[in-house]
């Protein structure tokens, strides 16, 4: 138990130590990302049924063109296929709500019927606003089923404004917000059908 | 415990409220303190030895970053979720295991290591039931994510519909908890007064 000797097992433990968790990083590393991208994806795709598809939608997100919608931005665009046959495509879309932004995630299956809508990031007032972030939402389901032409474009409203939809109590600008982005999802989806769908899209 | 050991117990205050929020973080920070710790006074009763005093420090240091890093890169591998609600609390233990060892905590007997361990345990695992049942309203939430199964059908038992004081699950909440525990622990075993 000298100097020298100590100096040594230090070094020898410092080498020993780096290598180690060189090693375990290199070997989990892949592994995690993995799980990461299981537990996003399932955080993203529960809008969908579990077995409606069987591609990994996140993976090969769409190029949209024309993104600036009427009142709200397209950010990304996924399609989910089974088969090889478009089921649905997922829109990700981002509005300006009471406090602030609204991203939205809105999945329309291949006959333009909305499937649901979800909240991915909101900033609205906790009780009031905010409850559209809860999963799964009441008020958000009333959606599901809807088109572009059911009900058609006076019927994509609040009752207060003569449409046809609830609002959120205590939420009037947030719900606009909501619907409106969801109508011009629904638009964009009908112009660009084609494009979303992809070769293997039936009219 | 002894005035040495102060700054190991306050040490263990951060993940006493930190990480108590729910039951499956307790439970799960706990295990790991122990795994790391085990380790880590295994290899420096090997090497100490081997080693001048003036460099106990330095090789203490070195095992216990290897040590936890290893062991958060396995919690990560083994439940991702876990991993996410314990944060920077797995990594408190590297620093843990450098104080315990300057106060010489590995040359005490098992008998008081096992108290030691048994004792973080049960504040832990207490603190941690008593937070998620006012916080929450559940009890055992998320313990699937401790067997690895990322989505497991078994959510805990749901007291609660509406979940309960939010205070709870927050810091705040935790150190009025933990302080009132103290209190009613005090007042048990006030000496009575004798007349």
């Amino acid at each position: 138990m000298n100097r020298a000797s100590s100096v040594a097992i230090l070094v020898l433990l410092g080498a020993f130590g780096i290598g180690l968790s060189y090693l375990a990083q290199l070997n989990s590393a892949p592994r995690i990302a993995a799980e990461q991208r299981l537990i996003d994806s399932r955080n993203l795709l529960d809008l969908l049924p579990p077995a409606s598809y069987d591609n990994q939608p996140l993976e090969q997100p769409l190029t949209l063109q024309d993104t600036a919608l009427g009142n709200s931005t397209l950010m990304a665009g996924y399609r989910a296929t089974k088969a090889g046959q478009p089921y649905a495509v997922l829109l990700r879309s981002q509005t300006l709500g009471y406090a602030g932004a609204i991203d939205l995630l809105i999945a329309i299956d291949a006959n333009a019927r909305l499937i649901g809508v979800k909240t991915l990031k909101q900033a609205e007032t906790p009780g009031l606003g905010a409850r559209i972030a809860d999963w799964p939402n009441a008020w958000l389901q009333s959606f599901t089923g809807k088109s572009r032409f059911d009900p058609d474009d006076k019927g994509w409203a609040l009752k207060k404004d003569l449409g046809q939809f609830d609002q959120l109590a205590g939420a009037t600008i947030t719900s606009r917000a909501v619907i409106n982005a969801t109508h011009d999802a629904l638009r964009y989806f009908d112009e660009h059908r084609q494009q979303l769908l992809g070769s293997a899209g039936h009219e | 415990m002894s005035k040495t050991s102060l700054l190991p117990c306050s040490l263990m205050l951060a993940p006493l409220i930190g990480v108590t929020g729910s039951l499956a973080s307790a439970l799960g920070l706990w295990l790991m303190f122990v795994v790391v710790i085990s380790a880590f006074g295994l290899g420096m009763n090997i090497l100490r030895p081997r080693l001048l005093p003036a460099t106990h420090l330095w090789a203490s240091v070195l095992l216990s970053a290897t040590l936890t890093s290893c062991a958060e890169l396995g919690a990560q591998v083994w439940s991702l979720q876990w991993h996410h609600q314990i944060g920077i609390y797995a990594a408190l233990l590297a620093l843990q295991c450098v104080v315990l060892e300057h106060n010489g905590f590995f040359q005490s007997t098992w008998r008081d290591r096992l108290r030691l361990y048994g004792l973080f345990g049960a504040l832990m695992v207490s603190l941690g039931l008593l937070r998620e049942f006012i916080g929450y309203g559940t009890l055992g939430h998320h313990l699937s994510w401790l067997v690895a199964a990322t989505h497991a059908q078994w959510q805990g038992w749901g007291l609660t519909t509406d979940g309960g004081l939010r205070l709870a699950t927050l810091a705040p909440g935790g150190f009025i908890l933990l302080g009132l525990l103290i209190a009613a622990w005090q007042a048990w075993h006030r000496p009575t007064p004798s007349h």
